[in-house]
């Protein structure tokens, strides 16, 4: 009897085991269990089942939106203006500003003073004598142009347009000036010997 | 209030063709401008029948001057401003390293001389060994070996050569035949057909100097005008008189070429006067700079 209960029992339980075996099969082969009591459908989610992300169709547009300004503020930034050439003339060297380069300034007598306050007046009158008589020797000069250019004019127009033309071979002129002794005749200077140390920046 | 603007408008178009003008015959080497477009349409008839009606016969003559050779010497003012002006950039300089050196060098022989002398914290064996006064005595020596030439001539070269007045620009003069006596001038030439008057220059100054100088003619206009009528003797129907256009030149070697084959003069400006007939000097003396 108890064989036979057992036996029905195991039956039954083996039709249920298949009938919950056939519905779970639809659904979820993987679960074998009897224990899972069978639901009409397993809730289940993309990141369960492992899916791709589903994007919306703005979204190819944004991420590129995004990596353009990305790639715009990488520029500005590596876009470094060049470094400016020290104008060597405008820093004073450190030598300049040493201390124990001073000198100690002179005191000058009432009459030291008095006579360079004399001289320095005497010599702009003299210097504006000299810069007046230039001025006036000028244009003495260009009136004297001026003059001669008018009387050619008078005699032959192809004559005067001729004098008008610009010297091509004039320019560029050059005029050793004066030196403080004339030069010696046959002489051959010996060349100069110099250490170039002038700095040389590249940008 | 219309007529005035229209009078004032006539008015100034003629001012500034004047002004244009002056602007052109101001500077010698200047642009052509084209205020007379009409002019150009003819010009070959129009000169030709202008030379053909004028009295007045064309020459060129070359005014050459040698540059000063050395600076020319200070004057008295010159001398004191220069030598109060060295006095107070000193005052206001700084020291330079030559002089720190000479105050060291000078202190360590005050050390040395006086009494608590220690050699062995002094002198170390790196020091320099020559002092600051031996450099100083070399570099003296080594000016006194060069011997520059003289500013100041021994003797005096004469008239004619182009040594003379280092300090002062000099122009030259030469004799030639005017009409019936000869006259020391600037050297000048007739104008033949075809040619400018620049070239005329040139060749007056080939006339009278040697071969092989080394002129600048300065531009192609000339630089003054000096016109004079003939005496009633030698006047012609052509020519009343003549008109003698100077061009500047300025000599660029030092030597002007060795045997002039006519008597040539190198004159400063204040000497000009003694060669020249009065209303020629006053004409030259105006273009001939002295600066």
């Amino acid at each position: 009897m108890s064989l036979v209960v057992s036996r029905c029992i195991g039956g039954v339980l083996s039709r249920q085991a298949a009938a919950s075996r056939l519905f779970l099969g639809e659904c979820n082969p993987a679960v074998q269990s009897p224990w899972f009591s069978p639901v009409a459908t397993l809730k289940t989610s993309a990141p369960l089942r492992a899916e791709p992300k589903k994007k919306k169709k703005a979204d190819p547009r944004r991420e590129i939106m995004v990596r353009e300004r990305l790639k715009k503020k990488l520029k500005k930034l590596e876009r470094v203006p060049p470094e400016f050439i020290p104008i060597e003339d405008f820093i004073t060297p450190t030598k300049c500003l040493d201390e124990t380069r001073e000198r100690i300034p002179p005191t000058l007598s009432f009459e030291e003073s008095e006579s360079r306050a004399l001289l320095l007046k005497e010599w702009s009158r003299y210097k504006q004598k000299q810069h007046m008589a230039e001025v006036e020797a000028i244009e003495l000069a260009l009136e004297a142009q001026r003059e001669a250019l008018e009387e050619l004019k008078m005699e032959s127009e192809e004559l005067y347009l001729a004098a008008l033309k610009p010297d091509p071979l004039l320019l560029p002129f050059t005029h050793e000036g004066p030196a403080y002794t004339p030069p010696i005749p046959n002489y051959d200077a010996p060349d100069g010997k110099y250490n170039d140390i002038t700095r040389v920046y590249t940008q | 209030m219309a007529a005035p603007c229209r009078k004032m408008a006539s008015r100034s178009f003629p001012q500034l063709l004047c002004y244009f003008s002056r602007i052109a015959v101001g500077s010698g080497a200047c642009r052509r401008f084209s205020v007379t477009p009409i002019d150009r349409a003819t010009p070959r008839a129009s000169t030709a029948a202008d030379r053909a009606t004028s009295p007045w016969s064309l020459m060129a003559a070359v005014c050459l001057q040698r540059l000063p050779v050395i600076t020319a010497d200070c004057s008295p003012i010159e001398q004191r401003f220069k030598q109060m002006l060295q006095q107070m950039e000193l005052e206001k300089s700084l020291v330079s390293d030559h002089e720190l050196r000479l105050m060291e060098d000078a202190e360590r022989m005050s050390r040395r001389q006086a009494d608590d002398y220690d050699s062995d914290e002094e002198d170390r064996g790196d020091q320099e060994i020559m002092m600051t006064q031996d450099l100083e005595d070399t570099w003296e020596q080594r000016l006194k070996n060069f011997q520059p030439a003289p500013r100041v001539r021994v003797s005096f070269p004469d008239l004619s050569s182009a040594q003379r007045c280092l300090a002062d620009s000099l122009v030259l003069l030469a004799e030639q035949q005017v009409g019936a006596e000869r006259l020391w001038l600037l050297p000048q030439a007739a104008w033949q057909e075809g040619e400018t008057l620049r070239q005329t220059a040139e060749r007056a100054l080939d006339s009278v100097t040697a071969a092989g100088v080394k002129v600048t003619f300065l531009g192609n206009a000339p630089c003054g005008v000096y016109k004079y009528k003939l005496p009633k003797a030698a006047r012609t129907e052509g020519s009343v008189g003549r008109k003698v256009f100077f061009f500047k030149a300025i000599l660029a070697d030092g030597a002007p070429g060795s045997a002039p084959t006519a008597p040539l003069l190198w004159v400063k400006k204040s000497e000009l006067q003694k060669y020249l007939k009065p209303s020629y000097m006053m004409k030259v003396d105006r273009f001939i700079l002295n600066l």
